[in-house]
């Protein structure tokens, strides 16, 4: 059976991600695969390295990945490690705030950045403060992308000690050890796997970021490798398979990072759910509970509530040249909204659909996939690990050229391209590596003996799973579910490429608006959106929280 | 649910049109059509270079009927390529010659100018050259070449009208501190705001239809002359509904269709058709480029060098 089930999960990962891939692949070394012929293999080639701009940008985006992972970490894992291990008050709402980033486009995020921060902008206006310096550079870049991201780290930091519990470091403070001896020397080492599958989740999440390196990079005079794959797409001559090489190129790093991310955890055991009843109650700060609320405060203060002020003030302002004041106020862009013949309302539904499918079949099929890779230790277990992180280090927009050059054929009897489930493939490719690599970093913790347990006492293989496995693993699951209905709710890139003729999403609709000069409408409408997805999370954690209780 | 969504949205009896910005005349052109006619139209609209990624991506099994794109180059090339499917509209007679060809014809017509902002304090620019002195040092953006065909245009079609010394004016804005920031939209956000007084070679339409929205900015067409960028409008040979295309490109230049394309703040194709801005006429024209692509590829290299990036 575990066989049969093995060979679903290869064909499921194949349609994904494997075949998609495979025609960005033949299209990087067959220059006119779109036209069906095979001639002029590899010509790209040698056109790649004679770009004389491929190494700056090859290093700058190493860089900004680096970086971006690094400053994740340091944000996210103390933050992480405070909300898992101590009674915060108001946990679930920090965590519903640090999940505003995720609801917010890169390019709106960039803009709200660069509408606060540029010279003359809402900050300076009001306080007479000037970052624009600091805004359009490396460390400008590098410190907007961190804020998008280091939810990842927390996410997967919280969720994982919350879990696991704290019995090895009880263990370790009974032995004499002091909380701080026990955090470094027991919770931290057993934190690793985590920690590494969450930087390397942020490292590629940064290296393939295209919306704010193209909003801030042009000024900063630097251009990554998202931005260089764009351009090759957004000029005529359309250069497809300079692109298609181009992403080869930026998937390679990705790999390499995966293998290192790998072989430095590979060796260690860090099973800590074992079969012994063990409280997770988080413990109580004691005098410590107010400067941690202030700590996250003031996180929240500056990667969620500065970026969401200046975005919801765009949108309740009439004109920007008009400047921050009272009688520069307006509500006419919400009013707009609703009196373009349903448009932008359809296009939010249409939007939050897409966004709870991709949720549930990435969650189930990511479920599977770590589940089963956690089991064996075979190498075509690795390959189905490897195969379904790969998407996360390819750039979407060449995702969405992969799906068209995959759908769009004659031979095939049906073809998802044309309709809506080109968009929900194209979200569960991009997005099916977070559940996985939340789901495995959290089986790596549970004890190996657990499930054989089980069986000894008569469970079947799926009583097994379904009562013992998958609640332990729940937290985490969900945590990478909501974050895949975050992204999938305004992804930007591979819609614009992929939507039917006629169909539109939140994403677009906002930057279409951009588009015709419509700064204030389409910042209202990335507000409604917020509020609207948000307060959706929100009740479905209260029905979760409830079901539980019952 | 989905695949039902799916089968209506692939209604086989739909006109399929691909079109650069500006998307809410797409959609009222569609709506005028339809209702004239009674034959639905899908809206595929994004960038030129998006939408012409996606004609290149599916080749094998061509979708679209009608392609409206904002660049001229790439109605010339596709007609190379043998794409096009030659239609001459009787309503084309009023569109001037250079804006039609056997394969295609203009849906309207952008111009490039400078975009200042009222309140910057800047004396108001009248050419090209106002923008390298010591008012704009560090107040000038222009929106980047390699994305935006028709700043391109706008080099070439300055270097075609003084030669050297078009490039002596680049030089001169970039040492006044001039800044390349992405594509037109990018540019113009920042003059809005105010943390820029001046785009060098913006989009005029979409600046007139933020002045309409009550932004305190304007256009302006340099004396020196500037460069327009037609928006070649094409029917696919590989159309299942080519009467249905023609008559949809039949309708775009209509009384009526032209008439939409004055109210998206673009210029009609046609010649005796009303705007409320600027046309044609009234603005001076450096002389268009002559030909070759890779003209357009060493103007850019040499732009992006001059530029650092």
């Amino acid at each position: 059976m575990s066989r049969a089930l093995n060979s679903l999960i290869l064909l499921a990962l194949s349609v994904l991600v494997a075949l998609p891939l495979l025609f960005i692949l033949l299209q990087a070394i067959f220059p006119q695969l779109g036209a069906g012929s095979w001639q002029g293999a590899f010509s790209a080639l040698p056109r790649l390295f004679a770009d004389d701009t491929l190494l700056p940008m090859w290093v700058g985006t190493l860089k900004v990945g680096v970086g971006v992972a690094l400053c994740s970490l340091i944000i996210g894992l103390p933050l992480g490690a405070l909300r898992g291990l101590f009674r915060l008050p108001g946990g679930a709402l920090w965590d519903l705030l640090f999940l505003v980033p995720f609801l917010t486009p890169p390019y709106i995020a960039a803009l709200n950045w660069t509408l606060a921060l540029q010279r003359n902008g809402y900050v300076q206006q009001l306080t007479g403060l000037d970052l624009e310096s600091l805004l359009f550079s490396a460390s400008g870049i590098t410190l907007v992308m961190t804020v998008n991201i280091f939810p990842v780290v927390y996410f997967a930091v919280s969720r994982a000690l919350m879990a696991s519990g704290q019995r090895l470091a009880l263990v370790a403070r009974v032995h004499g050890a002091s909380a701080w001896r026990a955090f470094w020397h027991v919770t931290l080492p057993l934190l690793l796997p985590t920690l590494a599958g969450s930087a390397l989740l942020a490292f590629t999440l940064a290296i393939d970021e295209y919306g704010v390196p193209a909003a801030l990079g042009a000024r900063a005079g630097i251009t990554l490798m998202t931005v260089g794959i764009e351009q090759k797409l957004s000029d005529w001559p359309i250069d497809l398979p300079g692109a298609a090489m181009l992403s080869l190129l930026l998937s390679l790093v990705a790999l390499a990072a995966w293998f290192a991310q790998r072989r430095l955890t590979a060796s260690q055991d860090v099973a800590t759910i074992g079969g012994k009843p063990a409280t997770s109650e988080a413990a109580s700060a004691g005098v410590w509970t107010l400067p941690m609320v202030l700590l996250f405060a003031l996180t929240a203060l500056f990667a969620v509530a500065l970026p969401l002020c200046s975005m919801t003030l765009s949108g309740l302002l009439n004109t920007l040249s008009g400047g921050v004041s009272g009688t520069n106020l307006t509500l006419r862009h919400f009013a707009a909204l609703f009196s373009q013949q349903g448009d932008a309302l359809s296009a939010f539904s249409t939007s939050i659909g897409l966004a709870l499918g991709a949720a549930i079949l990435t969650g189930v099929l990511g479920f599977l996939v770590a589940w089963r890779v956690a089991e064996g230790k075979s190498r075509a277990l690795a390959l189905l690990d490897g195969l379904a992180l790969l998407p996360a280090a390819i750039p979407g927009v060449v995702i969405g050229v992969g799906l068209i050059l995959l759908w769009n054929r004659s031979f095939w009897p049906v073809s998802p391209y044309n309709s809506l489930a080109i968009l929900l493939l194209s979200y569960c490719c991009l997005l099916l590596p977070w559940p996985v690599r939340y789901v495995s970093s959290a089986l790596r913790q549970l004890a190996p003996t657990l499930e054989p347990a089980a069986r000894v006492h008569g469970a079947s293989r799926i009583q097994a799973l379904r009562l013992v496995v998958f609640p332990l693993v729940s937290p985490s699951l969900l945590a990478a579910m909501m974050m895949v209905f975050a992204v999938a709710s305004r992804e930007l890139v591979t819609s614009l490429l992929l939507a039917p003729a006629g169909v539109q999403t939140v994403a677009l609709f906002i930057w279409r608006q951009f588009e015709q000069g419509s700064v204030g409408q389409g910042m209202a409408m990335a507000t409604l959106t917020l509020f609207a997805s948000l307060a959706l999370m929100l009740s479905a954690m209260a029905l979760l929280h409830r079901s539980k209780k019952l | 649910m989905l695949l039902t969504t799916a089968a209506m949205i692939n209604n086989a009896h739909a006109l399929t049109v691909y079109t650069a910005g500006p998307g809410s005349l797409a959609k009222s052109l569609a709506t005028g059509f339809e209702k004239q006619t009674g034959i639905k139209v899908n809206i595929f609209q994004a960038t030129t270079g998006k939408v012409m990624a996606r004609l290149e991506a599916e080749q094998a099994s061509p979708q679209a009927d009608v392609l409206i794109s904002a660049s001229w180059d790439t109605a010339e090339d596709l007609q190379q390529r043998g794409w096009l499917l030659p239609y001459q509209s009787p309503n084309a007679g009023k569109v001037p010659d250079a804006f039609k060809t056997a394969d295609y014809v203009a849906q309207g017509i952008s111009a490039l100018g400078i975009v200042w902002n009222i309140q910057s304090g800047t004396p108001e620019p009248k050419n090209w050259q106002d923008l390298t002195g010591p008012a704009f040092k560090d107040k000038v953006t222009t929106p980047d070449p390699a994305l935006s065909g028709a700043s391109l245009d706008l080099l070439i079609g300055l270097q075609n009208g003084e030669g050297e010394k078009a490039w002596s004016l680049f030089q001169q804005l970039k040492e006044n501190g001039m800044v390349i920031s992405g594509p037109n939209a990018q540019a113009v956000t920042p003059v809005l705001q105010g943390a820029k007084a001046a785009v060098f070679g913006a989009v005029d339409y979409v600046t007139y239809n933020n002045i309409a929205q009550g932004e305190a900015v304007k256009v302006i067409f340099p004396e020196g002359g500037t460069v327009v960028a037609p928006r070649p409008m094409m029917i696919l040979k590989s159309t299942q509904h080519a009467d249905d295309a023609k008559k949809f490109v039949d309708y775009v230049l209509s009384d009526a269709g032209q008439q939409q394309v004055a109210n998206a703040w673009l210029m009609p194709a046609r010649t005796d058709i009303k705007a409320q801005r600027p046309l044609i006429t009234e603005i001076r024209l450096l002389p268009m480029q002559q030909d070759g692509s890779a003209d357009r590829a060493s103007v850019l290299k040499r732009f992006a060098t001059l530029f650092g990036q």
